[in-house]
């Protein structure tokens, strides 16, 4: 079947009023609850995924709702990122560097606004390549080995180092605390209790939600408390608009964005993380001139760009090969299979209702987003002339509700607590935040990934560096690696005055 | 200072992963690898870091601000979860509120009328619109 009538036919599903409701409610609920901090999409569809049983909706509507509110959250995320410095989702951790200077600049409206159509032009421009290159993309994304696989977690790894602030060897250190961090629990290939010290606690490892909370809520509250860092809740009224020339500025950054998302987020596994932190380092490379980082406006609409195209590029190996490539896209793999549909290359001909349903109603989904989002920045600005005493303590009641829902467990909040101590005293000594949470998210694949490899070769490391893309990547990874200690020895020559 | 500090503590605890992991008693091999391996290469990633940092620290300048109000924020988030099943989300969440608005210079009335406030449309948000349950505690509300 050609892709457009394909496409036509799923219009015909995606129009029913029932799934227009649906798709509304998805996205609507997916914006506020991606804007609630801790709380991601993948919490979003856990918790909607019994709902859509118990109300008997039929397979394709309870798609269409769930796909809503993943790529909704993708939306709502980005106000907490930005006018709070919460990352509500660790693929939206890039929006928090250059959005949340924008915000404490006055600039919290326009730099909303420019992230709202980075989410629109990264995920109606993802649709759009899904629509024509799901089948042939899913095919290369297939070629991809496990030996490839490390290889890029690797250079995603490097690439933190490179951009990171303060030192690369803390970044390293981030890293390697994140990767143990996720190793605690029980070990998937052979059943051994790993780092758990016998607690009955860690069998199940640390929870990302507890994580997320710990390091970006809890330990902004301490710090803010402190009240080492001034007029912290970003205002926006007194700033500029954004403006046409702004956007026209930003394109070319949300379409390189827009490639790099969506090539990474059909690869299985590799989701919007590394998807917007490749796609922020890229345009840094690229349009860097000291601005990035200080509220750079690529700087904000390359991830958020990234981020939304990654995502929604994720259910491209969901839908055609019956790979999940993010977390939140395995929730709706499990779904689809408690509908007795098996995902694969045989679901766009047995069930094209429900395939190409699904991808008519996220055009629809994106532009009801688009339309939701742009008016209610002047909302979301208001929000922010709270005071701090009802603001804070409100987000920290809202935190641990967050993590409590998610595990019913009082005990989860006490880890929440110590690991919001454990980076406040990071913050302090310089080490950065960021890549400790990406290594904990990549940690599972990368380890799997290795094993898988290594079982191909009987154990030879060989492998790993056995097939031209991962070389190629091996050497970016080096490359990257090396690139900030250079850059150290030869500062260590001459010092610059900034140093001095 | 600081940063051979923050280094010989990361060759402990990169030692330590390595260690721990080589205590690890396999009863079966899945495949040729096994939980060891990937833990010890992290270990080792650390330890090397942590080298690195002992060897060439850079300066590093602890600053703290008003830390007694952090010590407040965190002694009420400790005390939280303790509270938190016997008496229920709202008054706990009311307390944990009522204590941080402290630290952030509200006025004890004002803080107290938020701190209430907030814990009820959390609540209410949560519990009876999201349909997530939190604990009731005595009052059953």
């Amino acid at each position: 079947m050609d892709a457009l009538s394909a496409l036509l036919t799923g219009f015909q599903v995606a129009l029913t009023p029932l799934n227009l409701a649906v798709a509304f409610a998805g996205v609507a609920l997916g914006t506020a609850i991606g804007a609630l901090p801790g709380i991601g999409p993948i919490n979003a569809v856990a918790l909607l995924l019994p709902l859509c049983f118990a109300l008997k909706l039929p397979p394709e509507t309870a798609l269409i709702l769930l796909a809503g509110l993943y790529y909704g959250s993708g939306y709502g995320g980005r106000i907490s990122s930005i006018l709070l410095n919460i990352p509500g989702d660790p693929g939206l951790v890039m929006t928090t560097l250059d959005g949340y200077p924008l915000a404490k600049a006055g600039r919290g409206a326009a730099a909303l606004a420019i992230s709202g159509i980075g989410s629109f032009v990264g995920g109606t421009s993802a649709v759009i390549l899904m629509t024509f290159l799901a089948v042939p993309l899913a095919r290369l994304a297939l070629s991809f080995g496990p030996a490839d696989y490390v290889a890029l977690m690797v250079l995603s790894f490097a690439l933190l180092g490179t951009m990171g602030e303060g030192k690369a060897v803390k970044t390293w250190i981030a890293v390697a605390l994140g990767l143990l961090l996720a190793m605690v629990g029980i070990d998937g290939g052979s059943g051994v209790e790993r780092f758990t010290f016998g607690s009955l606690e860690l069998l199940g490892g640390i929870d990302f939600t507890s994580l997320t909370i710990g390091l970006f809520a809890v330990a902004e509250i301490l710090v803010l408390a402190e009240g080492m860092v001034s007029g912290v809740v970003s205002r926006t009224g007194d700033g500029a608009r954004l403006s046409l020339k702004e956007i026209r500025y930003c394109m070319p950054a949300m379409l390189r964005a827009t490639g790099i998302g969506f090539f990474l987020g059909v690869l299985p596994g590799t989701g919007a993380s590394v998807a917007s932190a490749m796609a922020y380092t890229a345009e840094k490379r690229i349009s860097d001139k000291g601005t990035f980082g200080k509220g750079d406006m690529r700087g904000l609409a390359a991830p958020e760009t990234a981020d939304n195209a990654a995502q929604t590029a994720s259910m491209v190996p969901m839908l055609a090969l019956g790979i999940p490539g993010s977390g939140t896209t395995a929730v709706m793999l499990g779904a689809f299979m408690m509908y007795s549909i098996t995902p694969g290359p045989l679901l766009f001909t047995q069930r094209p209702e429900v395939a190409w349903g699904l991808i008519a109603s996220m055009y629809i989904g994106n532009l009801m987003l688009l339309v939701l989002n742009l008016p209610l920045v002047g909302l979301f600005a208001r929000l922010l002339l709270v005071p701090a005493w009802i603001l804070y303590p409100g987000i920290l009641a809202l935190s641990y509700a967050g993590v409590y829902a998610v595990s019913n467990s009082a005990f989860e909040l006490i880890i929440t607590t110590a690991i919001g101590v454990i980076a406040y005293v990071l913050r302090k000594v310089g080490i950065p935040l960021i890549p400790l949470l990406l290594a904990f998210v990549l940690a599972r694949l990368l380890e799997d990934n290795f094993r898988r490899a290594l079982s191909l070769s009987d154990g030879g490391y060989e492998i790993l560096f056995s097939t031209p893309t991962s070389i190629i990547l091996w050497v970016l990874a080096l490359l990257a690696i090396a690139w900030p200690f250079v850059g150290q020895l030869q500062r260590g020559r001459a010092p610059t005055p900034s140093e001095i | 200072m600081i940063d051979r500090l923050v280094g010989l503590i990361c060759i402990l605890l990169g030692g330590g992963a390595i260690w721990h992991a080589q205590t690890l008693h396999v009863p079966f091999a899945a495949d040729p690898v096994g939980p060891r391996v990937f833990p010890t290469i992290i270990g080792a990633v650390l330890l090397l870091a942590g080298c690195v940092l002992a060897i060439r620290p850079g300066r590093v300048e602890l600053e703290f601000g008003t830390w007694p109000r952090a010590l407040a924020v965190l002694v009420a988030s400790l005390v939280y979860p303790l509270l938190l099943l016997p008496i229920g989300f709202i008054m706990a969440t009311a307390l944990l509120c009522f204590v941080a608005a402290l630290a952030f210079h509200a006025r004890p009335v004002p803080a107290a009328a938020s701190a209430i406030a907030t814990a009820v449309v959390f609540f209410l948000l949560l519990d009876k619109v999201l349909d997530l349950p939190l604990p009731r505690g005595p009052l059953g509300i």
